[in-house]
């Protein structure tokens, strides 16, 4: 309850965020007219997942095509590419793995869920008719990014070891693997831009979620109703 | 006579053409005859010393072949097949090493820029420099033809001695070959030579000798004399070669396909920006008792967050 009595007073000059000190282990708390949202290893995953998917994006793309050749430039050429892209991509992999450890229970889809994802609910999703709708923590179309981002994954890793290593298979299985990884980076990267969309200009205030942790109640109300009221309903908890 | 020609006619991942395409220049052909093949080797070796290629540790698996297939260190390998058929036996040699398509799989499926190229005289040549090792050309040859070099991280393959031909000389193989099967020249002179080879074959009760051009990969640079020319495979050459399909759909089709999808994706969230903009709280929304006074923590530099 120590925490707590902190959290209860405004922060002070040079004493830093008490709700970002909060997020460093706990997450749905709220504190002042904040929520804590993703903790400290939920971020770090999230942006190291993000830096390697980056990372196997830039040196992926001038191999994808010559158009983009000059991107291999931002990392000293074509053969720095071809050698530093099957490695980013096994941490990329790796951090997967490890964001799908982090989330995977919070991920299961429900009866609502389904709702968002029908074309009807996507519309009223993106047209901003859907205040009232039934959305906690995460919503459908989160969750569904979720196991998109898994599957796609393991997609490109099983399809980018065969391409690391051809001559082990056969003409068949590497043809598919170059057809596969290519469809699979194509959605993935599709996939992302919506992703960074609605995670920066077209949701105000949801970007800070991942950066500090935290989001104001007004945001939580707007985009999470039912979180909001589960969250704010409860007695505020601490990490212990 | 063939020295010319080394303008180039087209390259790996190229985003524009490589040629004027204005040049008449000749298209060359070595000319292959199995059936005076005597398997001496005499074009292992001289590959090998023209190319300076190292040493290999020959491989027996009991036949006369030097090794079971082609090496980055062996661009040139007779292979010896033995085939019972109709009652009889056939001790069919062959003369292997890159055929030079006139469509190319290897370039064609090539990511790095100018590794393989073709020259506007049909020969196949790889870039050492700008080759990257990623092995894609080895899906894309419908010959198992290229070989990749695991000390250097690259490919390696018959260049069909660029060096001599661009020089006016003949390929190393043609220079040491004993028997005459082997011979270089304009493409044209080589079937005229192929095809009276072959007449002469039907003559002598070969019925079914052919050329060996296959239509499929636009023709090849070097062309075979097969006395069994409806059965390429007893030789451990394809019926029907083709680039294959699944590289060319994938270069053609799913790759701007996949860049459709990108820009589509980006255009929308653009599209859907200017329509709707950002979805952020209204101002006189939630209940009072959900909007405390902000407080003023300075902490709040994102922009957007809440009701400004």
């Amino acid at each position: 309850m120590r925490r707590m009595a902190l959290t209860d007073r405004p922060p002070q000059n040079g004493m830093g965020d008490p709700a970002m000190a909060l997020a460093r282990r706990t997450e749905d708390v709220v504190v002042g007219d904040e929520i804590v949202r993703e903790r400290l290893s939920a971020r770090l995953v999230h942006w190291t997942v993000a830096l390697t998917f980056f990372v196997c994006l830039f040196t992926g793309l001038p191999i994808w095509t010559p158009y983009l050749g000059s991107l291999a430039n931002l990392f000293g050429g074509l053969h720095v590419c071809r050698v530093l892209h099957p490695w980013a991509g096994v941490a990329f992999a790796a951090a997967s793995v490890l964001m799908f450890g982090q989330w995977v229970s919070q991920m299961k889809l429900t009866p609502a869920d389904r709702e968002f994802l029908t074309p009807r609910g996507l519309l009223r999703y993106f047209q901003y008719r859907n205040e009232d709708a039934d959305v906690g923590k995460y919503n459908g179309g989160q969750k569904l990014l979720f196991w998109a981002a898994a599957l796609g994954a393991l997609g490109l890793l099983a399809t980018g070891l065969v391409m690391w290593f051809p001559l082990g298979f056969g003409q068949r299985l590497r043809e598919a693997s170059y057809l596969l990884h290519d469809v699979a980076f194509s959605l993935f990267f599709a996939m992302i831009i919506g992703h960074i969309y609605l995670g920066t200009a077209a949701e105000p205030g949801t970007f800070r979620s991942m950066i500090r942790g935290t989001v104001t109640k007004s945001w939580a109300q707007l985009h999470h109703p039912r979180w909001y009221r589960e969250v704010t309903s409860q007695r505020p908890k601490t990490d212990t | 006579m063939t020295g010319d020609g080394l303008e180039i006619r087209q390259s790996s991942a190229s985003v524009w053409g490589s040629s004027t395409e204005l040049r008449n220049l000749k298209v060359v052909s070595k000319y292959i005859d199995t059936s005076t093949c005597i398997g001496c080797k005499a074009c292992e070796v001289a590959c090998q010393e023209w190319n300076d290629l190292h040493i290999v540790p020959t491989e027996q698996a009991g036949t006369y072949q030097t090794m079971p297939s082609l090496d980055a260190n062996y661009w040139n390998l007779i292979k010896f097949r033995e085939v019972e058929a109709n009652g009889s036996f056939l001790w069919l040699l062959r003369k292997d090493g890159c055929m030079h398509c006139g469509d190319p799989g290897c370039l064609k499926a090539c990511p790095a820029p100018g590794a393989i190229v073709q020259y506007q005289n049909g020969i196949v040549d790889v870039n050492p420099e700008a080759c990257i090792g990623c092995k894609m050309c080895e899906t894309g040859c419908p010959f198992d033809v290229p070989r990749y070099a695991a000390a250097t991280d690259k490919m390696a393959k018959c260049t069909l001695c660029v060096d001599r031909v661009q020089v006016g000389l003949e390929p190393a193989c043609v220079k040491a070959c004993p028997t005459g099967c082997l011979h270089f020249g304009e493409k044209t002179e080589m079937v005229a030579l192929g095809n009276a080879r072959v007449d002469q074959l039907k003559k002598n009760g070969f019925a079914q000798a052919a050329l060996y051009d296959p239509p499929g990969v636009g023709g090849t640079t070097v062309i075979t004399v097969l006395a069994h020319g409806d059965r390429p495979e007893w030789y451990g050459l394809p019926k029907d070669p083709q680039v294959p399909g699944a590289v060319r759909f994938w270069k053609n089709v799913l790759r701007p396909l996949g860049a459709l999808a990108i820009a589509a994706s980006f255009f929308a969230m653009v599209g859907h920006y200017l329509a709707f903009g950002p979805k952020e709280p209204r101002p006189d929304g939630g209940s009072p008792k959900d909007e405390p006074g902000k407080r003023n923590d300075g902490a709040e530099k994102t922009k957007g967050d809440g009701p400004r």
